[in-house]
């Protein structure tokens, strides 16, 4: 049971990385929502014991890699963003899904938020308001993937 | 504030039935301050090169996967289109196969007199740049950089700060070499200058890339400079990275402004900076590059490092161009 739940953890995690390396360009990239993140999200709110600010942490600094910025900036807007998350946990497995919708849409601005200020001491531009764009469209795909029945907590001793 | 959570968790966590292991915070605290570590070592030392090579080795098969969704678009798009758009496909490509033989034609007997003249000077013979064929297989994974990577690296003799050029002009250059792939950064990227001249004049001038907007600065040039919009940017080949004469960009803008003694010129890029997939990688060989860096010994006090610094693989050139080169011209 438990062996499989940390296969699903592995497969979902891999599979959120190759949408992130999907040849995105113009448009679409500007509205790609963070996959990688959604995914560790919804792991940190079914299985905290298997995925926790360390998987958040190592998962960012393959993004990193692959986005070829400096080692350690999506990894630490991981690390802060799923510390929220964890500290709010257990309450935020008994949210209604619209409270969990707006928590979740607050957590991918923070992560995008961290990583801007990052970007920005590394010497990179602001992009305009455009760039906050992926938050509204992951909270979107958040949404889509309760409505298509994803289990995101409260009965998840049913499963 | 923190204190408070982390009282609050003390309580979550009481029972040994809950038990998670550290604690949140003790969590963030660690893997923050890793974060840090790295990005200092990352940005400031070069300790870090060798390990980013192999986890892109280990990370290229999964760009290839990737890939494959967008590849069989274009294979499927390929194979849909008509007989008769692939009959206007063959005529046009006739034509411009007819009139590039007629260029070449002129071209040999250029380069025979160049040879000639080349003998008569007693001058050195220029070497012919090696150029390899490369595919592009990853864009635009990141909004702030403008980075591509080719399926051509170190397997493939691609060594770094070699030119990145498509049928239309310069797009960028290699600032990363993996075993087999490599990272070509744009010339919009925000890191990246490349020197240029003024097809029409001469008029040397630095292009710096905006970061956004897919287009070209020209900073640091007085306000009564002789451009205008419509000049054609081509490569002055001084700093031994590029070839000299290679087409960049366009002049699209031209303001002065009362306040600023420098003119603000915009420029967009003559290459296909996001359209092509396939890209000629350019190096110029080392021979070739002592003898360029002889021959524009004029030069040399106005851009000092670049041709040694380029010639350093380790440093990423475009870093070492940027900062070699925006400082003689900001004390203009």
């Amino acid at each position: 049971m438990r062996n499989n739940k940390l296969k699903s953890i592995y497969l979902s995690l891999l599979a959120a990385f190759i949408c992130m390396l999907f040849p995105w360009s113009g448009i679409a990239l500007s509205l790609r929502p963070d996959f990688m993140l959604l995914v560790i999200l919804f792991w940190l709110l079914r299985a905290p014991n298997q995925c926790s600010v360390g998987t958040a942490w190592f998962m960012g600094l393959w993004i990193d890699l692959a986005t070829g910025g400096i080692f350690g900036q999506y990894a630490l807007a991981y690390t802060i963003t799923t510390f929220f998350a964890v500290i709010y946990q257990r309450r935020l497995v008994l949210f209604s899904s619209t409270q969990q919708l707006v928590y979740v849409f607050s957590l991918l601005f923070l992560s995008q938020l961290i990583l801007l200020i990052l970007k920005t001491f590394a010497g990179k531009e602001f992009l305009g308001w455009s760039y906050f764009l992926p938050s509204i469209t992951g909270a979107l795909l958040w949404q889509l993937a309760v409505i298509f029945g994803l289990n995101t907590g409260r009965h998840s001793h049913g499963n | 504030m923190m204190r408070g959570i982390h009282q609050n968790f003390d309580q979550q966590q009481a029972p040994a039935f809950f038990a998670r292991g550290p604690s949140p915070l003790a969590r963030l605290s660690f893997f923050t301050a890793l974060s840090l570590a790295l990005m200092a070592t990352d940005s400031r030392l070069q300790y870090l090169t060798g390990l980013r090579e192999n986890l892109m080795t280990l990370l290229h098969p999964l760009q290839i996967v990737a890939n494959v969704p967008a590849d069989m678009y274009h294979a499927t798009s390929e194979y849909f289109s008509t007989h008769h758009h692939l009959l206007d496909e063959n005529a046009r490509l006739k034509k411009q196969a007819l009139m590039q033989d007629i260029t070449l034609q002129r071209l040999n007997i250029l380069s025979l007199e160049n040879t000639n003249l080349r003998n008569l000077l007693d001058a050195k013979q220029a070497l012919v740049e090696t150029s390899t064929l490369a595919e592009v297989i990853h864009v635009g994974r990141d909004s702030f950089t403008k980075k591509i990577i080719v399926n051509r690296g170190k397997n493939h003799n691609v060594v770094t700060g070699a030119a990145a050029v498509d049928a239309k002009g310069v797009i960028g250059q290699v600032t990363r070499v993996y075993p087999s792939s490599s990272e070509i950064t744009l010339i919009t990227d925000k890191s990246l200058a490349i020197p240029v001249q003024i097809e029409r004049n001469g008029l040397r001038a630095i292009a710096f890339g905006k970061g956004r907007d897919n287009t070209l600065d020209l900073p640091y040039l007085p306000a009564n400079v002789d451009i205008r919009r419509g000049d054609k940017l081509v490569t002055s080949g001084i700093d031994g990275v590029y070839p000299a004469g290679l087409a960049v960009a366009t002049v699209i803008e031209m303001k002065t402004t009362q306040d600023s003694p420098f003119a603000h010129i915009v420029c967009m890029p003559a290459g296909g900076i996001e359209n092509n997939r396939q890209i000629l990688l350019v190096s110029v060989p080392q021979a070739e590059l002592e003898t360029a860096v002889e021959a524009t010994s004029g030069e040399r006090t106005k851009l000092p490092a670049t041709a040694a610094h380029t010639a350093k693989p380790a440093i990423p050139a475009a870093t070492a161009v940027v900062t070699e080169e925006s400082q003689p011209h900001a004390q203009q």
